[in-house]
């Protein structure tokens, strides 16, 4: 193996490929191993696709997979969720375009929209259809992608002509929505209650996942404020739980929240099985988020909040104006590491006797009719898990670009 | 300050108001501790379950599947429990040593002339960090070890037989067509030690790629300009330079490895969590189970720290 | 006393340790009165900017009294605060806020802190960069700005929330040779407006211009005061020549 930093050389792509790949003799013998190697790998993965898997343990459990045991007669409630998360999206897509960040180009339709939408167009048809959906589910999900597509044309086209006032009021949307989707989710309201002992599958793991998010993060910046605080007692405190919960393994604390959380709490006070989980998630990813954020306030110079001071502002005005922007901007590519390691984590629900995705998976391979079929789910799970971490870490890079452009602390494209 | 003309009121003195917060924290922190252990103590007598070791000396019952310390089911729990202790310490020893070699390839890797080569590293990476882990242990052990072949149809090699029972190491030998050998590793041990040092090594990857990134390009430029041949710059001039920013990432992520193995219990083996798990469903004993297993994992990542900030120490020293 | 100039900051005996004991003031007096520019000088760690920093509480210090455009400084949070809306600050390191447009710069505080509707303070912002030099730039970052204009607009900022006295921390240390002028012209037409200022700097010319007075401090105390005229061609204390021969 040669290794020399590669050399940005201009030339034909064909005589780049070849210098590439056969730049010397031993580069030449490694790149006839790797192709082969890969030739191989891949024809057997064609031949074992195509020939020997059989996909029915995925249809015929596709139900199972989506919600787990959620009754039948209230999915509804989770259609008309998937419906209004669409619209969401689709038209929170729209109003990027229609205001993009500074220093970037306005477009309805960019490169990159337009291969997501026609990538988007393609898996609403053909998911379902591979699946050997029924036809009415096959229509929910043409009309749903259908939906969100119209919506991010709309908001799009039609954003600019948002008043000012109202468009301030649009970022409530999503934790307004969240509220709606836990109230459609679990009932109240009217609505008859589904226990969380009955969801599973990806709803299962979709909540847990953006539940712990959403409530690790802001758990996390107050114990990184704490740790970098001048009072000891606050210092201290933070460093003792950060350090606790980063020495264990997740397992452990996911096994404390469910044997030890009943002793710690008077009868019936500890919550459901579920949401034990739930909270445990959250309270082990903030310690990691808090160092996460903490490095991000390290790299704000002290003169900062000095010069807040000196400017009158009181110091909870100071952090939320001055230093918190900068650090969290530092900060959000360890902090979103931190989210998909987190989404990663849910899995570990599984080993407590939770159906989340990995869980539904283990008792549908118990089932004797699909015993063997391993292959087949797991390669599926692993490709959903390694999209939704692959587009985080993508959306988080957009991010990062996105929030000022032209400030030193971004990276310079 | 001296010679103030009035009092100012206690919540807004600076000088006090710091105290008062820490005050205000403490006492919160207080009843909320003051609570869960009053609650705690209440349930533990109410089921008489309150502190005591002494079970640890009464005997387990239950039968480990591989251990390296002789142990049956008379023996007692705490034979149990180092039994366990034992194999994870086993797990984490090879998974470091594995990780280690095979991330320091995928990281040199990325440097590589050879275009193939190094767009595979960096798929390798995105791949394997974004899929997760307790995913990749079971795909190892249901999907790859479990299918293995048994008996005449096991992977022979001169001195190793790779079968569904197990790796066999040291002149197997087929006796009743079952493999017997001096040296057997289990597949369940085989399948976690595969997906940690698989998964670790992806991490690792990316603290090498860091550290050789962070030696300056000079380096390269003035050693090739000396005559070294590639690989004897990166081996004797670049690694020691980028040394010192992959021994602190590396701390990290032997941590990470310790804690993931842990994650055993998915392909069967026996490990340190596995084994407490069994032994609190028999006994109940969930505080004292608990705090053996943080205890333990405390343990074993302050001697990983210990070790490499030793090694850090080192590595640093001889920069001067 | 009733004809004399109001005292805008009135400094008497002030004394401060560090936490390691160090004693960084030594009972210093100063008065300063409104419309003064007063320059204070002194070898490094001299004590100089410590005591600057006395005078809007951004350090605290254990004996004497500080009494800032009528209001003594104390542990009293609220007192702080208002000491703060009427002193101005200028560091040496500008610390601009990177993340807000120039124009965000000026404002956040005077939205924020004295509640003013932000229209209004943005028109004032303008007026201000505009007469600092810089109406131009209000919507750029200043990451995008040379170091004088970054001062400039340091500058502004603080002149935004309409303080009565303006500190300067030795606005032009951190800057290249050709920037220094351009930041020393807009305070000098800042002293001619009338602000009373404080100003740590080693800028002689600057000094001897527009300074009503100079002050030399040398380890932790006053050495002299006198206008600039004096001080610079007939220092009387030893102190004060050794200083000025060591920069000249």
């Amino acid at each position: 193996m040669a290794t020399t930093p590669p050399l940005v050389v201009r030339a034909s792509p064909l005589r780049r490929l070849q210098k590439e790949l056969f730049g010397s003799r031993l580069d030449g013998l490694i790149s006839i191993a790797l192709l082969a190697a890969l030739l191989a790998a891949g024809l057997g993965f064609f031949r074992w696709a195509l020939f020997q898997a059989q996909w029915a343990v995925l249809s015929a459990n596709s139900t199972l997979f989506a919600v787990g045991r959620y009754p039948v007669e209230q999915q509804w409630r989770l259609w008309l969720l998937t419906t209004l998360l669409a619209l969401a999206t689709g038209f929170s897509w729209g109003l990027l375009r229609a205001f993009p960040g500074s220093g970037a180009v306005r477009a309805l339709w960019p490169r990159n929209d337009r291969w997501a939408a026609a990538i988007l167009a393609v898996l609403a048809l053909w998911r379902p259809m591979a699946l050997q959906l029924t036809l009415a589910i096959q229509v929910r999900w043409w009309g749903i992608a259908g939906l969100l597509l119209l919506a991010r044309w709309a908001a799009g086209r039609y954003g600019p002509a948002i008043p000012q006032a109202c468009r301030r009021l649009i970022p409530l949307l999503w934790p307004l929505l969240y509220l709606v989707g836990m109230v459609l989710i679990s009932g109240g309201l009217g609505l008859v209650q589904v226990p969380p002992s009955e969801w599973g599958g990806l709803l299962l793991t979709v909540l847990m996942a953006t539940f712990a998010i959403l409530l690790c993060f802001p758990l996390g910046v107050l114990l990184a404020l704490g740790r970098r605080s001048e009072l000891p007692l606050l210092r201290w405190g933070s460093v003792i739980y950060i350090e606790f919960i980063r020495g264990a393994p997740l397992i452990t604390l996911l096994f404390l929240g469910q044997n030890i959380l009943g002793f710690l709490l008077p009868g019936g006070l500890a919550p459901d099985r579920v949401w034990r989980a739930a909270w445990v998630l959250t309270f082990f990813a903030a310690a990691y988020v808090a160092e996460a954020v903490r490095s991000g306030l390290v790299a704000v110079p002290a003169g900062q909040l000095e010069a807040a001071r000196s400017l009158g502002l009181p110091v909870p005005l100071a952090l939320v104006h001055v230093v918190l922007p900068q650090a969290l901007r530092v900060a959000l590519p360890a902090t979103v590491g931190q989210f998909i390691t987190l989404l990663q984590d849910t899995t570990l629900l599984s080993l407590i006797g939770l159906l989340d995705l990995l869980g539904t998976a283990r008792t549908v391979m118990a089932n004797p009719m699909f015993l063997g079929k391993n292959a087949e789910v797991y390669l599926v799970l692993a490709i959903l898990f390694w999209s939704c971490c692959a587009a985080l870490g993508l959306g988080s890079r957009a991010l990062e670009t996105r929030l000022n452009p032209h400030s030193p602390s971004a990276p310079q494209a | 300050m001296t010679s103030r003309s009035e009092v100012t009121p206690w919540w807004r003195n600076r000088r006090y108001l710091p105290w008062l917060v820490q005050g205000a924290v403490a006492l919160v922190i207080g009843v909320v501790v003051a609570f869960l252990l009053t609650n705690l103590l209440l349930n533990l007598t109410a089921r008489g379950l309150l502190l005591s070791w002494s079970w640890l000396g009464q005997p387990a019952g239950f039968d480990l599947a591989e251990t390296i310390l002789p142990f049956d089911a008379s023996l007692p729990y705490w034979r149990a429990m180092l039994a366990g202790l034992v194999n994870t310490l086993r797990v984490v020893i090879a998974g470091l040593v594995g990780a280690t070699v095979l991330g320091t390839l995928i990281g040199t890797a990325s440097f590589s002339s050879n275009g193939l080569l190094r767009r595979l590293a960096r798929v390798y990476v995105e791949v394997i960090r974004n899929i997760p882990l307790l995913l990749q242990l079971i795909f190892w052990y249901f999907v790859v070890f479990l299918a293995l072949p048994n008996g005449r149809d096991a992977l022979q090699l001169p001195g190793l037989v790779l079968a569904k029972s197990g790796l066999f190491l040291g002149s197997p030998e087929l006796v009743d067509g079952v493999w017997q050998a001096p040296l057997r590793f289990t597949v369940e041990f085989g399948a976690l030690l595969t997906g940690l040092v698989v998964y670790t090594a992806a991490f690792i990857a990316e603290v090498v790629r860091g550290g050789i990134a962070s030696v300056p390009k000079g380096q390269w430029e003035a050693a090739t300009s000396l005559g070294f041949p590639p690989l004897l710059t990166l081996r004797r001039i670049v690694l020691p330079q980028a040394l010192r920013v992959i021994v602190p990432g590396l701390n990290s992520q032997y941590i990470s490895l310790a804690k993931n193995s842990s994650l055993a219990v998915a392909c069967g083996f026996t490990d340190l969590y596995s084994v407490s798990e069994t032994t609190l469903n028999q006994t109940g004993r969930a505080i004292e189970v608990m705090l053996i297993l943080l205890g333990s994992y405390l343990v074993i990542d302050l001697v990983i720290s210990a070790l490499m900030n030793g090694l850090n120490g080192l590595v640093q020293l001889r920069e001067r | 006393m009733t004809s004399s100039p109001a005292l805008m900051i009135e400094a008497r005996g002030v004394e401060k340790w560090y936490p390691n004991g160090f004693h960084a003031l030594r009972g210093v007096d100063l008065c300063v009165h409104q419309g003064e520019v007063v320059v204070i000088m002194g070898p490094s760690g001299s004590g100089k900017s410590t005591f600057l920093r006395t005078f809007n509480a951004m350090e605290d210090f254990q004996k004497g009294s500080i009494v800032v455009d009528g209001i003594e400084i104390s542990d009293d949070l609220r007192r702080i605060d208002a000491i703060r809306r009427e002193v101005g600050m200028v560091f040496q390191q500008f610390n601009l806020f990177p993340h807000l447009t120039v124009l965000d710069n000026l404002t956040l505080a005077p939205v924020k802190v004295r509640k003013r509707p932000k229209a209004e303070v943005e028109r004032q912002a303008l007026e201000l960069l505009e007469r600092v030099g810089i109406a131009e730039q209000a919507h750029k970052f200043p990451g995008q700005l040379s170091g004088g204009q970054q001062q400039r607009v340091a500058i502004a900022r603080s002149l935004c929330m309409e303080p009565r006295i303006m500190l300067f921390d030795e606005p032009t240390s951190a800057l290249d040779p050709e920037m220094v002028q351009e930041v020393l012209a807009v305070m000098q037409e800042l002293a001619r407006d009338g602000m009373t200022m404080v100003v740590v700097s080693h800028e002689v010319r600057f000094a001897r211009k527009v300074a009503s007075r100079v002050v030399l401090m040398a380890d932790g105390e006053v050495v002299e005061v006198a206008p600039p005229q004096q001080f610079f061609t007939n220092p009387r204390h030893e102190r004060s020549k050794q200083f000025l021969s060591q920069i000249s």
